[in-house]
């Protein structure tokens, strides 16, 4: 007979093998990466970004061998020409070659972008892991710095920066960047909150390892997946964010010539030449849109909270 | 013998994965009699819950693809999904594992549990209103007119899944499907909803499918047992005969692993050895023979089906359906 | 409780305003110092004239005494009076703001009436064709520079059309100075730039409604709703839908600041006479008194939406509580 005996609890075990939290951390770098070398679109718009930066390096090959057009060369025989095969792209209002334009543009904005995130990366890196490793007053202060730097709209200290510093392309990037680490320092320090949390942390501070150390070598590899998201992900708006200070005339300035800065004097030629509007706009659309294809793969590949 | 409420008939349900077919229910047949209480238990992934969402056709993104569920004369495999809107809730309820999540959290529980009645029996808001209190009263929450104005967060969980089951209850239903409605609450408060479907099932006549992991919770419950391995019925029988007197090696392993107190030494618990299937890659033979204590060679090439086995139990077994005892080991 | 919670917001919220207007005023210290504002503009000025100038604006004090000023101003409701033209601040604030909640409310309101719509078809149809191409769409729309996109809609529906000879659009300003602003005239003129504005509502939230949407869809309150036998209408618009919507009020919430700094660029294009445009054109000029007000205004406006996306989350959502 069934008596009060059998009445118990027999928990069975789960279908499958429990794959535990602390995986080889090679595993999942290994993982991340077939997982990004399976998305093809993703890889194809990568490797157009690559591309675009090979031809940013030699502009000064690319418009000697083949555009045969200096930048800043004025020809006022020549405004206003359309695509053709003189100028492929055309010339703007001062008889300049548009497609050279565009190729020594692109130094300026994949150089800004890359060199904006990698400063908001360091920056907020360090404050998000300072502020979420110590927590207390130093997170208290910290935070609140993040707080009022977002609270800030940033377009207007970007106005106000951009004329307190001559912008060129290094001054432009930390102009930008000293808006971007913000968002960066929470994300990591909210990484580092829920890393803290785990026993390998305690483990390792029980053992008597220095904060310093502990940071670097414990924290920093954890947060990694979240970086490089954040990077990738970063790129594309930045470069948007980049090419409107230049059109707004606060970036950087002509006769350098930038992406942003050659739509600033488009609206002036729209009946002289629609091409002057496109060209510039299209470069800079289908180089966000591959960054942010390239990015949101590598989100899909790296980002652990999606993994399930 | 009374005519069945319910006849499952050679059940197939399949999942198409990334690894291939799962074949979550493989050819599960039984009937439910009016009133009765039908316990199905199981490991996690046997296939046990997927038979009950295929029974209301709730499977997805599983599909249906063989198989008859006959309720009233008609095959609800077969019927429009408007037909089958019109049996689910109404003729047959059901109840889920989780209380915390399966409530809508953004409405009143009144409102949630008024629902049905409203859109079934096309009753006014009032009047819905006014019979889910009287349910929720019924199904023991206290001062319930109160409470059907509180939002499904501030009740505990034994306390939700009483509203899960008044819920279920408002539209009258033949039918209650219980999946695993104890699993995620405290012991005590498992007691306390055991007893309330107990309550249930006499007060109202309401036949119940209680589906669990937990041998316990079938023993106070239920009068037949149906046990569940890799999507087939691998033992079925009246739940007294199956404790007394398992006639499949896997129920007998789940039997041994339970702690009894009525044991004579300080004996130490059996686990069943090894893992639960790859529901992707099955086994040739029985799917349990890997794991099975009793196995004689031809277990391992074909299957067994489901025969009877002794006065009241069918098994799947082809070492007890060659008239083998279970003993040992 | 609710009130304790918005009063402890609200003082953490003056810390923000504080640390924001310091650091605008600090910037334009270190940038131009005790400039006077058009002091180029005449070349009569002796230098006495212009010292007089300086201590008329309180430029001869340092920069934290002008502060002192500034906000012992405000507290009494006193923005100052703008450097260049000698109205006050707040005139200027309120003869510019409702053009640009007339433009951003406008954007954001097509832009809730279209993406959630669309998510919802996304969420529902996931992987068909449909829900593909209102991918692309939107991945596009997260790429497209909005100063371009407008320059674009100048080129085709102002320049392109005119040159026809077919009805065009207007491409500058919030109204026609000789139809005398009328409501068609009015909207004529936002057709534009709203449309710019709003597509990149649009492209954010669809998404964001799409995944939110099938992230409910996937909840077990779903399928309970399904197994009392709802409609699939009232199981996706009633109990899903009102679920999926309590993120997106956070993020239109942040949005609000945009209605400041988001639509600056598009405001600058369109020549849409808005306070983004105001704060543009005068932080190039150096009035420090209308830029410290807007940029005020810009962060109050921040904290607001924050505070009100919170509010509005605990009304939507019954689980949240303010401790």
């Amino acid at each position: 007979m069934i008596g009060p005996s059998r009445v118990a609890e027999l928990d069975m075990p789960a279908a499958g093998i429990e794959t535990g939290a602390a995986r080889p951390a090679q595993s999942y770098w290994n993982e991340s990466w077939e997982r990004l070398r399976a998305n093809r679109i993703g890889i194809a718009a990568g490797l157009l970004i690559v591309l675009f930066a090979l031809i940013a390096i030699m502009a000064p090959l690319f418009s000697f061998a083949l555009t045969h057009y200096q930048p800043q060369t004025i020809n006022l025989d020549e405004t206003f020409i359309r695509p053709g095969l003189r100028h492929l792209l055309g010339t703007d209002e001062l008889g300049r070659d548009t497609l050279t334009r565009l190729i020594w543009g692109a130094r300026v904005s994949l150089g800004v972008a890359f060199l904006t995130v990698a400063m908001s990366l360091s920056v907020g890196t360090t404050v998000g892991m300072v502020a979420g490793y110590y927590g207390g007053w130093t997170d208290d202060v910290l935070m609140r710095l993040v707080d009022t730097v977002l609270a800030i709209p940033a377009i207007f200290l970007f106005i106000l920066m951009s004329i307190l510093f001559r912008p060129n392309a290094f001054t432009l990037a930390a102009i930008v960047a000293s808006v971007g680490w913000g968002s960066v320092a929470r994300l990591v320090r909210g990484e580092v909150l829920s890393v803290k949390q785990r026993d390998f942390i305690l483990a390792t501070r029980s053992i008597g390892a220095r904060d310093a150390r502990l940071m670097v070598r414990h924290l920093l590899p954890n947060v990694l997946p979240v970086l490089i998201v954040a990077a990738s992900l970063g790129v594309g708006q930045i470069i948007l964010i980049e090419a409107a200070l230049d059109f707004l005339g606060l970036g950087i300035q002509p006769p350098t010539p930038s992406w942003g800065n050659m739509l600033t004097n488009a609206q002036s030629y729209f009946f002289r030449s629609g091409f002057l509007v496109a060209f510039p706009g299209l470069t800079i659309f289908v180089t966000v849109l591959a960054s942010n294809i390239f990015g949101n793969a590598v989100r899909d590949a790296f980002d652990p909270r999606l993994k399930s | 013998m009374t005519q069945p409420l319910l006849e499952v008939q050679d059940l197939h349900t399949v999942f198409s994965t990334k690894d291939g077919l799962v074949k979550a229910v493989d050819g599960v047949s039984f009937e439910l009699n009016p009133g009765e209480t039908l316990g199905i238990v199981g490991e996690s992934g046997c296939g046990k819950s997927v038979t009950a969402l295929s029974i209301m056709r709730l499977q997805r993104p599983g599909r249906i693809v063989g198989g008859k569920v006959m309720f009233k004369g008609q095959d609800m495999t077969r019927i429009s999904e408007y037909e089958m809107r019109e049996i689910r809730g109404r003729e047959i309820a059901m109840i889920f594992q989780d209380p915390m999540t399966s409530l809508n959290p953004v409405y009143r529980v009144g409102w949630q549990v008024a629902e049905p009645t409203r859109l079934h029996h096309g009753w006014d808001a009032k009047r819905a209103l006014a019979s889910a209190v009287n349910m929720l009263g019924r199904v023991g929450i206290p001062s319930a007119a109160a409470r059907a104005r509180d939002y499904p967060h501030q009740f505990s969980g034994g306390m939700r899944q009483r509203v899960m089951i008044a819920m279920g209850l408002t539209t009258t239903p033949q039918v209650l499907i219980a999946d695993e409605p104890t699993t995620a609450l405290d012991v005590t408060i498992q007691a306390q909803i055991l007893d309330l479907l107990r309550h249930v099932n006499r007060e109202f006549g309401t036949a119940t499918i209680l589906i669990t992991h937990n041998l316990g919770v079938v023993a106070g419950m239920c009068q037949r047992l149906m046990v569940m391995y890799a999507g087939k019925i691998v033992e079925a029988g009246p739940t007294a005969d199956v404790f007394a007197n398992p006639k499949h090696p896997y129920t007998w392993s789940l039997l041994r692993s339970i702690p009894r107190l009525d044991a004579e030494r300080h004996e130490p618990l059996k686990p069943i050895e090894g893992l639960p299937p790859n529901l992707v890659d099955l086994p040739n033979g029985c799917a349990f023979h890997p794991r099975c204590v009793f196995r004689v060679e031809r277990c391992q090439r074909d299957v067994p089906s489901l025969l009877q086995v002794g006065d009241t139990q069918r098994a799947a077994c082809w070492v007890t359906q060659a008239g083998t005892e279970l003993k040992g080991a | 409780m609710l009130a304790k919670y918005v009063a402890r917001r609200f003082f953490a919220s003056i810390v923000v305003v504080l640390g924001v207007t310091l650091i605008t005023l600090v910037l334009m210290d270190r940038t131009r110092g005790t400039y006077v504002p058009g002091i180029d503009l005449n070349p009569a000025l002796r230098p006495e004239d212009i010292a007089r100038l300086r201590a008329d604006l309180g430029l001869d004090r340092p920069f934290y005494l002008w502060y002192l000023t500034w906000i012992w101003g405000v507290v009494h409701g006193d923005f100052g009076r703008s450097m260049i033209d000698g109205s006050t601040v707040m005139s200027h604030i309120l003869d510019r703001l409702p053009n640009t909640l007339e433009l951003t409310g406008t954007a954001i309101i097509i832009g809730i009436i279209v993406s959630v719509p669309l998510g919802v078809i996304g969420a529902l149809r996931r992987g068909s064709k449909t829900d593909h191409s209102l991918t692309v769409v939107s991945v596009a729309g997260f790429a497209v520079p909005q100063f371009w996109m407008g320059l674009m809609l100048i080129l085709i529906f102002s320049v392109t059309l005119e040159q026809h000879g077919l009805p065009w659009l207007p491409s500058s300003g919030a109204f026609s100075a000789f139809a005398g602003g009328d409501i068609l005239d009015r909207i004529q003129h936002l057709a534009l730039p709203a449309t710019v504005l709003s597509f990149f509502y649009m492209s954010t939230w669809s998404r964001f409604i799409r995944s939110s949407m099938l992230e409910v869809l996937s909840q077990d309150y779903i399928r309970t709703a399904r197994a009392k036998g709802m409609s699939e209408r009232r199981v996706v618009y009633l109990h899903g839908l009102r679920n999926a919507l309590i993120p997106l009020i956070t993020l239109i919430g942040l949005e609000l600041p945009g209605l400041v700094s988001g639509g600056l660029v598009v405001e600058v294009v369109f020549g849409w006479p808005g306070i983004g445009k105001l704060a543009f054109e005068r932080a190039l000029q150096y009035d420090y008194t209308t830029v410290m007000g807007v940029t005020f205004f810009a962060t109050l406006l921040v904290i607001a939406g924050n505070l009100l996306a919170d509010l509005l989350y605990g009304v939507l959502d019954p689980r949240i509580r303010y401790g």
